[in-house]
């Protein structure tokens, strides 16, 4: 897959922040004690400061250039918009 | 046997809304929902087969595989406030894993993995009364490399002639796409002129040339989802799409989608 690709090959050095990605997309536990403590629930999976950092606001494109797949970002901030904003969503 | 064929959306914000979704739209696709649900009654299946992309939910970095087949009792997740269960046809899960083995197809299986919204956002539009068990059938879309369109096809074809030599009527269900781009810069501009003139192609009956579409044209289009929907043309051949709806909202294609058989 060429460099352009909207979905490239994750590197493995970014393996425990994607883990923490998806651990905000499908482990509600989770989500809900970074809702809390956003730095102290990303050093559960454990990652460094800057890191954190960039997960509280998600700063889409600087997760991106760490490797961070661009799904698991997207939706780890749709459903921590759930968490927080509960009663804006309407469901079917 | 084989008995249908649909091809649905399965974007979230279908089943929960936000403020930044229209409505109106969202409707319509519910509406084109019904319709499926309808022609399900009307076809009797005693099984749906639905082909997803696992949005890594069921299966992450510690082992992605490129195709694999659910082959347990039931399977849950949940998706925010949603919580689902279903059953599965054990019987057929299992026969697809040993047959498709048989046929060249190096299979994952698994018997407990959590079932993913690509699954549950078309089956909870859909889903006849009384429930009916499904296959869930993963086909790897967002963890480069992906299987190719190629072998995607292939691997439609023969669960086609899996299905046909069945005692049991079943209905093969592809989740998934349109154009969409979550988590990149294109997200609000997704390439529906593409989605049309595809849409076109499966309207004359032509899906057979999705098989020839490279995998990287695919990511370009956003449309990397639409694996699912080209294993499914390896079942159905070249029978004519007929186009529900397409319903393209600021961030994604909404299409259903049946072929006839």
């Amino acid at each position: 897959m060429e460099e352009a690709a909207h979905y490239r090959f994750p590197p493995a050095a970014a393996y425990p922040l994607n883990r923490c990605l998806k651990a905000l997309k499908s482990d509600r536990a989770f989500a809900e004690r970074f809702v809390k403590d956003p730095r102290a629930a990303a050093r559960e999976h454990g990652l460094s400061e800057d890191e954190a950092r960039l997960l509280d606001p998600l700063d889409r494109d600087a997760l991106v250039a760490r490797g961070a797949h661009p799904y698991l970002v997207f939706m780890a901030g749709l459903r921590l918009k759930m968490l927080r904003e509960p009663g804006k969503m309407e469901l079917f | 046997m084989l008995v249908g064929a649909f091809a649905c959306a399965h974007t979230p914000q279908l089943l929960i809304r936000p403020e930044t979704e229209d409505r109106e739209l969202v409707l319509r696709v519910h509406a084109a929902f019904g319709r499926v649900k309808q022609r399900l009654q009307a076809l009797r299946p005693d099984v749906l087969a639905v082909v997803a992309g696992d949005h890594i939910e069921a299966f992450f970095l510690d082992a992605v595989p490129a195709l694999a087949v659910y082959v347990g009792t039931e399977c849950a997740g949940t998706f925010g406030p949603y919580q689902y269960r279903m059953k599965i046809h054990e019987p057929l899960a299992r026969a697809v894993v040993e047959q498709g083995v048989e046929r060249g197809f190096d299979l994952t299986y698994t018997q407990h993995a959590p079932l993913d919204y690509a699954f549950y956002v078309p089956l909870h539009f859909t889903m006849p009364e009384p429930a009916l068990p499904i296959v869930p059938l993963h086909v790897n879309v967002y963890l480069p490399p992906q299987p190719t369109p190629r072998r995607c096809h292939e691997w439609g074809a023969a669960l086609g002639e899996i299905f046909r030599a069945r005692p049991e009527r079943v209905v093969l269900m592809a989740s998934g796409g349109m154009s969409h781009f979550p988590g990149t810069d294109r997200y609000a501009s997704p390439d529906f002129d593409y989605d049309r003139e595809l849409l076109d192609t499966l309207r004359a009956g032509r899906g057979r040339e999705l098989a020839r579409v490279a995998g990287e044209e695919l990511d370009k289009r956003g449309n990397i989802e639409l694996r699912t929907w080209i294993t499914l043309l390896g079942a159905v051949g070249d029978v004519r799409a007929e186009v529900y709806c397409y319903e393209p909202s600021w961030h994604h294609g909404n299409a259903v989608v049946e072929w006839a058989l």
